[in-house]
């Protein structure tokens, strides 16, 4: 899931990397619309509210807003940073393992914060959101960076319209055969859907889990990041077991 | 321009919006600063959208009654936001004490009694002298109520006027 990158990454890859990640943003998302009143894995539509709030004379509201945004594209800008500037030094598995760590470490210290401290006070609520955001903006840089950003987790606009032209490039009878535009149809299905279950059952969760919501999403994020530490474990062993059969001690 | 001038003017951007919205939230009064305090209730308007222009206005003065009847139990004439998170009215027991929250970015005003929420309200404005409260209702009519509310000492620096 995490150790390839852009075209040397499979349809498998990217389907299993955006049904999970789709998830767990889905989750996020409604936990904390019930938790916060607010939004974390989108933000087209902070854009409108902070133009709306500087336009009201609102500039506390605004700034928040602002925050948030920012906090959002530091994350995705963290995202690639590590993947970049870790070529060369580390293996690509931990350059793109780095921002789900990061993620995981984000959403953890939320769930454990409300767990513990919260207060239900609005300078609380303002720092949580703004992690959440920070959590979802690297893990939009991740997926969009290394799947050359053909897997998109939080972006649903744009999903809804590239499924909306395939769905309408689907009316030509020689489009259906196309490997390509069938295998991209079937990822943006799977992450819509994906995500949709994942607020499904965030909210459901929430009732009987509370702030345990979190803590089964670090759980998820735990599985992107160490599927590939097991899958590299096990290609080592049969390279080993292999090397062994051929080179008898 | 260079390239890397203006890649530079790039992280300076994020970095002077960073720095500006941290030193608006550090300095300016959050809402939940602002809300303390005594309001009057000035008006309770029902803004609906599911009525006809041709609607019967009995019809209408009548389901304004039946609506506002729903959400007797927010009329409290005077409402008292004390810094310690509680809400009191000069009608309220001492056991029913009320417990409020702002959520959100400052746009939700959340009450709650025993734990349990009893209404969640959209602050549509908020000064110190003005607080306009937006309240979903759930019956079968869409629409909202708007309360407005004044700061208790502006209210009475206008009875004396008058």
């Amino acid at each position: 899931m995490l150790r390839k990158y852009s075209n040397h990454r499979t349809q498998s890859d990217n389907v299993k990397l955006g049904a999970l990640t789709a998830f767990s943003a889905g989750m996020v998302n409604v936990a904390s619309v019930t938790v916060f009143f607010a939004f974390t894995s989108n933000i087209t539509g902070y854009y409108a509210v902070l133009a709306q709030e500087i336009s009201k004379g609102n500039w506390y509201q605004g700034a928040v807003v602002l925050l948030w945004v920012l906090l959002f594209f530091i994350g995705s800008f963290l995202s690639n940073f590590v993947i970049i500037q870790g070529k060369g030094r580390w293996s690509q598995y931990i350059s793109h393992a780095i921002p789900v760590i990061l993620e995981f470490l984000s959403i953890l210290f939320v769930g454990i914060y409300l767990d513990i401290f919260y207060e239900n006070s609005l300078k609380e609520t303002e720092i949580l959101v703004g992690a959440l955001l920070f959590a979802m903006g690297l893990q939009n840089g991740l997926t969009a960076s290394i799947s050359n950003s053909v897997v998109k987790t939080t972006h649903l606009t744009g999903l809804t319209t590239d499924l909306a032209i395939l769905v309408s490039m689907f009316s030509k009878r020689e489009n259906r055969h196309n490997k390509a535009l069938v295998d991209k149809f079937h990822l943006l299905l799977t992450i819509m859907v994906a995500y949709v279950a994942g607020g499904l059952f965030g909210g459901v969760g929430y009732l009987y889990l509370e702030n345990g919501t979190f803590y089964l999403t670090c759980a998820i994020l735990l599985i992107i990041a160490l599927y590939d530490f097991y899958k590299i474990g096990r290609i080592k062993r049969i390279f080993e077991r292999r090397n062994k059969e051929v080179v008898p001690v | 321009m260079n390239r890397d001038v203006l890649v530079n003017l790039n992280y300076l951007l994020v970095a002077l919006l960073l720095i500006g919205a941290s030193l608006i939230v550090m300095h300016f009064e959050s809402p939940e600063r602002l809300i303390q305090g005594e309001w009057v209730e000035k008006e309770w308007r029902l803004e609906k959208d599911n009525i006809s222009a041709s609607s019967d206005l009995q019809l209408q003065v009548g389901l304004k009654k039946e609506i506002l009847r729903n959400v007797e139990d927010l009329h409290l004439g005077i409402w008292k936001f004390y810094e310690d998170g509680t809400l009191q009215s000069e009608t309220s027991e001492q056991d029913s004490e009320i417990e409020w929250f702002i959520k959100g970015r400052g746009h939700v005003l959340e009450l709650r009694k025993a734990g349990k929420q009893i209404e969640s309200f959209q602050i549509q404005q908020i000064s110190r002298d003005r607080l306009v409260l937006h309240l979903n209702f759930d019956l079968q009519v869409k629409g909202i109520i708007e309360i407005v509310l004044e700061r208790k000492e502006q209210s009475n620096q206008y009875a004396k006027k008058v």
